[in-house]
């Protein structure tokens, strides 16, 4: 009995003195950060959470991986559901449109203009802040973007007798023949997994192709794939072509095409950008990259980007929407983007931090990280490069990957692979369209 | 199992009172009401909706879900790519099953060694199990895959839909295997010692032996085996699926319980996701009354 009426004191006293500690030093307000960067990656976010939280003493973000993409915006929305999800969650760039028009989030332009912080939106590189925004206002903070890019195995380019990789598709074709044919590599190209972002994505936009119609779906729902009618057509039958020839291997499952880069058994990969590191520690090939090429006669466009932006989930209190806000500002400063552009190879967000790198003379030492940033602000965007405003896009490109591996596997011609994809893809547009007619 | 139905320990008379049993029940039917019923009744609602998956938008589209996957030719070519996936995967589990039950209850020296080594591959995860078989038949770099083409054979589940299901059915029957062996050997047990030794005083040899006498005798068991491998390859493939082929080349792996996956999670799709998952459970409910209707009658329960 004695006893535990002590107990009971020093519990009460351990909840006096926690509770006369809380009030004495102010603590900070913590926000709740979702994210799927994995490995390497993972250690970089903790990295930047502990500078953003060093550097200030209102506000602390706590960044958790929840796993892989994918796993990222179903836990997401199964807590949403719950209602209780968290501050800022990281999605992928397909997901634009099911965020956008979630209900469940507030967009960044308002976000920040509400707290009080003035960020110079325009200087933000053109198709990153294209594809995050929505009537010309930025809807997502970007986080990390990458571009694809080419990369190459110089001596088994040199033994063929070229310098480097073709500007255009059709010198670049005769090159990968020629080093498969003389025997400097095996083969010419390894199939990415990510292959429909590089090779038909990326394709359409840097040649100025219309993927879609209505600016590819900016200017509203109702738009519908159109790819199978430009030069997209042509570009998977070559594709088809180069797999018949042994130009072009697919690595399949329990295997990465990367290794087969790095192994010195093809002898180009397109890559994003963000490969970079994991062909530095894993090769030991003499390699360089250049950027991706286009058709012979076109003036190219710029590449558009993968990757993952930031979403602020709405519902929260003011107070933790600010510390949301603080935590995009120190995000948006050219110093924070300088240092997770050297750090993880994605490329940097704005102008200045792009600056900054040159100044810096980054690119003397790493020049093969500056193409895909080049790339990205090459020319003016036009409305086939700005990027893609696509519901379900994820689902869309699902169904036109199985109608590329019908190519393939030779159970259709390029034409019918393309026209069944589209049609496809066209069903899911419109399945979008009826469930939010009216909300874009 | 058998010999339990015949004990008087388990007759219902032994419970007077509902309170106790229904006390023992309880934890079972509350597992069952909150994964199994709410789900169940939940997934039927979804299937008839057309939602956004945060929630914000609901449209009530009646059939139109259904409507679209019997319209959709990958829905309908994954429901035959599931009736020969189940059905070659069953038959290949059960032989080999049967045939190391047989072979090791004849063993004489280190047999649990051999029954232990049989039983491994059950202790393996499905993924690790689904990437070691991808690695071992990848055409570029696997072990296997070179052996199979020194003999001059094309062998590419990347590009060759015939090879893929022929991959993913080795991969999910041997990971199976052991659970169907199992039953096997115990119920092999339980085959009369001296039937076998009759029939071998007989001049009957150790395949009619096992042909004749064994494989009647297992019936229920087989039985039993069958349905379990069906539900198996119905519903927890789809792990194996995921790590060798992702459902590819052009959809040939891609069974109706990955599809499911793939447009629920991944295409967050969520209607269709639920319409699929109803469908498949419809499938496989009709499949097990129908075995039940006719197979069962021919399998002879008394020993």
């Amino acid at each position: 009995m004695k006893f535990s009426s002590i107990k009971l004191q020093v519990a009460a006293g351990t909840v006096a003195l926690g509770l006369s500690s809380t009030t004495a030093i102010a603590q900070p307000i913590e926000v709740q950060w979702w994210h799927a960067m994995n490995g390497v990656l993972n250690e970089r976010v903790d990295e930047l959470v502990k500078n953003f939280n060093a550097s200030n003493d209102k506000y602390k973000v706590v960044a958790t991986n929840k796993g892989n993409y994918d796993e990222v915006i179903n836990g997401t929305i199964a807590a949403y559901r719950a209602k209780r999800p968290p501050h800022i969650v990281q999605i992928y760039e397909r997901g634009f449109m099911t965020m956008l028009l979630s209900d469940a989030i507030v967009p960044v332009h308002e976000l920040m203009e509400k707290n009080g912080h003035k960020v110079d939106w325009n200087d933000l590189i053109k198709p990153v802040a294209g594809f995050y925004s929505y009537k010309g206002k930025l809807a997502a903070m970007p986080f990390n973007s990458s571009s694809p890019i080419l990369f190459y195995n110089k001596d088994q380019f040199k033994k063929a007798g070229f310098e480097k990789p073709a500007e255009t598709w059709g010198e670049f074709e005769k090159q990968l023949y020629a080093i498969k044919k003389s025997g400097a590599a095996e083969c010419g190209t390894a199939l990415a997994t990510d292959y429909h972002w590089s090779m038909i994505e990326n394709y359409s936009a840097i040649n100025d192709q219309p993927y879609a119609t209505k600016a590819n779906g900016y200017e509203g729902l109702d738009a519908e794939f159109v790819y199978n009618k430009t030069l997209v057509v042509p570009q998977v039958a070559r594709l088809k072509r180069w797999l018949d020839d042994g130009v072009l291997q697919i690595a399949g499952q329990g295997f990465s095409p990367e290794q087969l880069f790095t192994s010195g058994t093809c002898a180009t990969y397109f890559a994003s950008t963000a490969a970079h590191s994991g062909i530095e520690r894993n090769s030991k090939i003499a390699w360089s990259a250049t950027f991706l090429p286009w058709e012979e006669g076109r003036q190219p466009k710029n590449s558009t980007i993968g990757g993952a932006a930031l979403w602020a989930i709405k519902g929260h209190k003011p107070e933790e929407e600010k510390a949301v806000a603080a935590f995009f500002d120190f995000l948006a400063k050219p110093e924070t983007q300088l240092w997770w552009h050297k750090v993880t190879g994605y490329v940097p967000l704005t102008n200045k931090a792009y600056e900054l790198a040159k100044a810096e003379g980054y690119y003397k030492e790493s020049p093969t990280r500056e193409i895909a940033v080049q790339q990205l602000s090459r020319g003016t965007p036009s409305e086939n490069s700005l990027g893609f405003h696509f519901g379900n896009f994820t689902q869309a490109m699902f169904a036109q990957r199985e109608e590329v591996e019908a190519l393939f596997t030779g159970k259709k011609n390029a034409q019918q692979a393309m026209d069944d994809a589209a049609k496809r893809g066209n069903e899911i547009l419109r399945q979008y369209e009826r469930l939010n007619k009216g909300k874009y | 199992m058998v010999v339990l139905a015949h004990e008087p320990g388990l007759k219902q008379a032994h419970f007077r009172k509902v309170g106790l049993p229904a006390l023992l029940l309880l934890p079972q039917l509350l597992i069952l009401l909150f994964f199994f019923f709410i789900p169940s009744i939940r997934a039927l609602a979804q299937a008839f909706l057309l939602s956004d998956p945060f929630g914000a938008t609901v449209h009530f589209v009646w059939f139109d879900n259904f409507k679209a996957l019997f319209d959709s030719e990958s829905y309908r070519n994954s429901i035959w790519v599931t009736i020969w996936f189940t059905l070659a995967q069953n038959v290949v589990t059960i032989v080999i099953a049967s045939i190391l039950a047989f072979a090791t209850d004849r063993v004489v020296r280190f047999q649990s060694a051999y029954k232990g080594i049989i039983l491994l591959p059950y202790a393996i995860a499905p993924v690790v199990a689904g990437v070691l078989w991808a690695f071992m038949f990848n055409p570029s770099v696997g072990p296997v895959a070179f052996f199979i083409k020194s003999f001059g054979i094309r062998w590419d589940p990347n590009l060759n839909g015939s090879d893929a299901m022929l991959l993913v059915v080795l991969a999910a029957s041997w990971k199976h295997i052991c659970y169907d062996y199992i039953f096997l050997v115990a119920g092999l047990l339980a085959v009369p010692k001296s039937l076998m030794e009759a029939a071998a005083v007989d001049g009957a040899g150790p395949i009619k032996r096992f042909l004749q006498i064994a494989v009647p005798l297992l019936g229920p068991t087989l039985f039993f085996l069958m349905t379990m491998n069906f539900v198996y390859g119905f519903f927890e493939t789809f792990a194996i699926i995921d790590a060798v082929t992702h459902g590819g080349p052009a959809g040939a792996t891609n069974i109706l319980v990955y599809k499911v996956y793939q447009d629920g999670f991944i295409n967050l799709d969520l209607g269709s996701s639920a319409a699929q998952s109803v469908l498949l459970m419809t499938f496989a409910l009709l499949l097990t009354l129908l075995q039940f209707k006719y197979i069962e009658r021919k399998v002879n329960y008394g020993i």
